[in-house]
């Protein structure tokens, strides 16, 4: 009996082992592998539209789904905490003191944004990156909102989401035009980086475009801490900025389980071979989204495209056959300016992202994404984006 | 006084969101008189660190072309308190 173990039900580890218990289907049926997926939460969440949320009023709960709803039948689905990973006993520990034993383990734990590792800001931010109950938090506070100072900070790298915070910048313009009260509202983007947007060719589109909107960015500016009080952010440098209302990407860290268990560095990321994705030292065990240190965006996309190429990895090795495939470092996550157009950040490991203007079509693009997520998750639409992300010059390495 | 540190951030193959990212994490780690070596293949990383540098008061020391990728040394200076 082969064992395979998936930890974490969010985009990567639903659609890993959805893609494993399909592949590996007739080898459970006969009793000879089995797929299970461990997931400290009952529900999934669709995590791109807590920006929906934060800044158009979308309902939270229209994102949210029973995770066992998400999964093939011949997955089982285990809701506990995983709380100890041995790499070498290849065995995991959960919260209710259950043991379980692998030959096989993917793990897709995700990361954490966490307020608190920055002095001042759990009590002084908003942000959307901790839940989309927390996101609506923001729609409520921007509708109370009638004069001042609006200022986003990005408080850590690296991050969920890169274009998240910029295209939060221009929903918050696009927000306050429609309320017809934008002259009223200062609007101001505090970012570590050198540019608007952390890749050069991209931030050469979008700066403009906010130098329009009349959205002031710092840039370089690495947060020390906040004075809730005196309602200011502080950089590493001496830098001070004022606020009123204050939105903030948290910094984020690995999983409490990769720190626990030992098998990230400091902050918790798991290191990865960036082609198999296997961890490393490990062949029997994978790593996928958030969850690595790979030097790429922790995104959706990512966490999609690394689960079928791990799926396939590992049910190849169940099944005995070669042919492991490796991961190109595709991304392609849109980012939405406002007024109804988008653009794609789209790049691999050896070809930097490239400059694309916004569209209404790539708007649509950008939606229709969203409304394939469910079905997605399911395996059943892989062999459409197969073709969608196809690239020319093969794995990237 | 702590003794200064020496760190190499080994970013080659980092495009997006970039090699600045794990210089970052290493500066807020770091204290003044520390030396953070970044190893990057992306080609804007020599002209982000400088700019960072300039904007931020830390000093690029040495910019190294290697096989393949680019050796650029930082002293951190400019951190307060």
């Amino acid at each position: 009996m082969k064992n395979v173990l998936v930890l974490g039900g969010g985009t990567g580890g639903t659609l890993a082992a959805n893609l494993l218990a399909r592949r590996l289907a007739k080898q459970i049926r006969e009793g000879r592998a089995s797929v299970m997926l461990l997931s400290d939460s009952t529900e999934h969440v669709f995590q791109p539209a807590n920006l929906e949320v934060a800044f158009h009023g979308a309902d939270p709960s229209k994102y949210v789904r029973k995770q066992q709803s998400l999964l093939k039948g011949n997955v089982k689905f285990l809701a506990e905490k995983a709380e100890r990973i041995s790499l070498q006993d290849r065995k995991v520990v959960t919260d209710t003191g259950r043991e379980i034993d692998y030959e096989y383990v993917v793990i897709a734990t995700g990361s954490v944004a966490d307020p608190s590792l920055t002095p001042g800001l759990a009590e002084s931010s908003y942000n959307f990156h901790t839940g989309p109950w927390n996101a609506a938090k923001i729609w409520n506070a921007l509708n109370r909102f009638e004069r001042g100072k609006v200022v986003l900070v990005i408080a850590g790298v690296p991050h969920k989401c890169p274009p998240a915070p910029t295209e939060a910048m221009f929903l918050l313009d696009d927000y306050f035009r429609k309320r017809g009260i934008r002259e009223k509202v200062e609007l101001t983007f505090l970012t570590p980086y050198p540019h608007a947007y952390p890749a050069k060719p991209i931030a050469e589109v979008v700066e403009p475009l906010l130098e329009k909107r009349n959205v002031n960015v710092m840039t370089f500016f690495n947060i020390d801490g906040v004075d809730p009080a005196k309602g200011r952010v502080y950089s590493m440098e001496g830098d001070e900025v004022g606020y009123d209302l204050l939105i903030a990407v948290p910094p984020h860290r690995g999983s409490p389980v990769a720190i626990a268990s030992e098998i990230g560095d400091r902050e918790g990321w798991i290191p990865a071979d960036k082609h198999t994705m296997q961890v490393k030292d490990y062949d029997d065990a994978f790593a996928v989204g958030d969850a690595t240190n790979i030097p790429i965006s922790k995104s959706g996309v990512v966490a999609h495209l690394q689960a079928g190429i791990v799926a396939h990895n590992v049910a190849s090795m169940v099944l005995g056959v070669d042919g492991l495939k490796r991961y190109n470092g595709r991304i392609n996550c849109p980012l939405e300016v406002g007024g109804g157009k988008a653009l794609f950040v789209s790049g691999t490991y050896t070809r930097p992202p490239s400059p694309m203007q916004p569209t209404r079509i790539r708007y649509w693009m950008k939606k229709s994404f969203a409304s394939l997520y469910w079905q997605m998750l399911k395996g059943r639409l892989e062999p459409l984006f197969d073709l969608y992300f196809r690239e020319e010059n093969g794995d990237g390495s | 006084m702590a003794q200064a540190g020496r760190r190499i951030i080994d970013s080659r193959g980092s495009f997006c969101p970039g090699p600045l990212t794990d210089l970052f994490k290493a500066y807020r780690e770091a204290k003044n008189g520390d030396i953070l070596e970044l190893w990057a293949t992306d080609p804007a990383a020599k002209s982000d660190v400088q700019a960072w540098a300039r904007k931020t008061g830390n000093v690029v020391e040495e910019i190294v072309e290697e096989q393949g990728y680019t050796r650029i040394v930082v002293r951190v200076t400019a951190k307060s308190g």
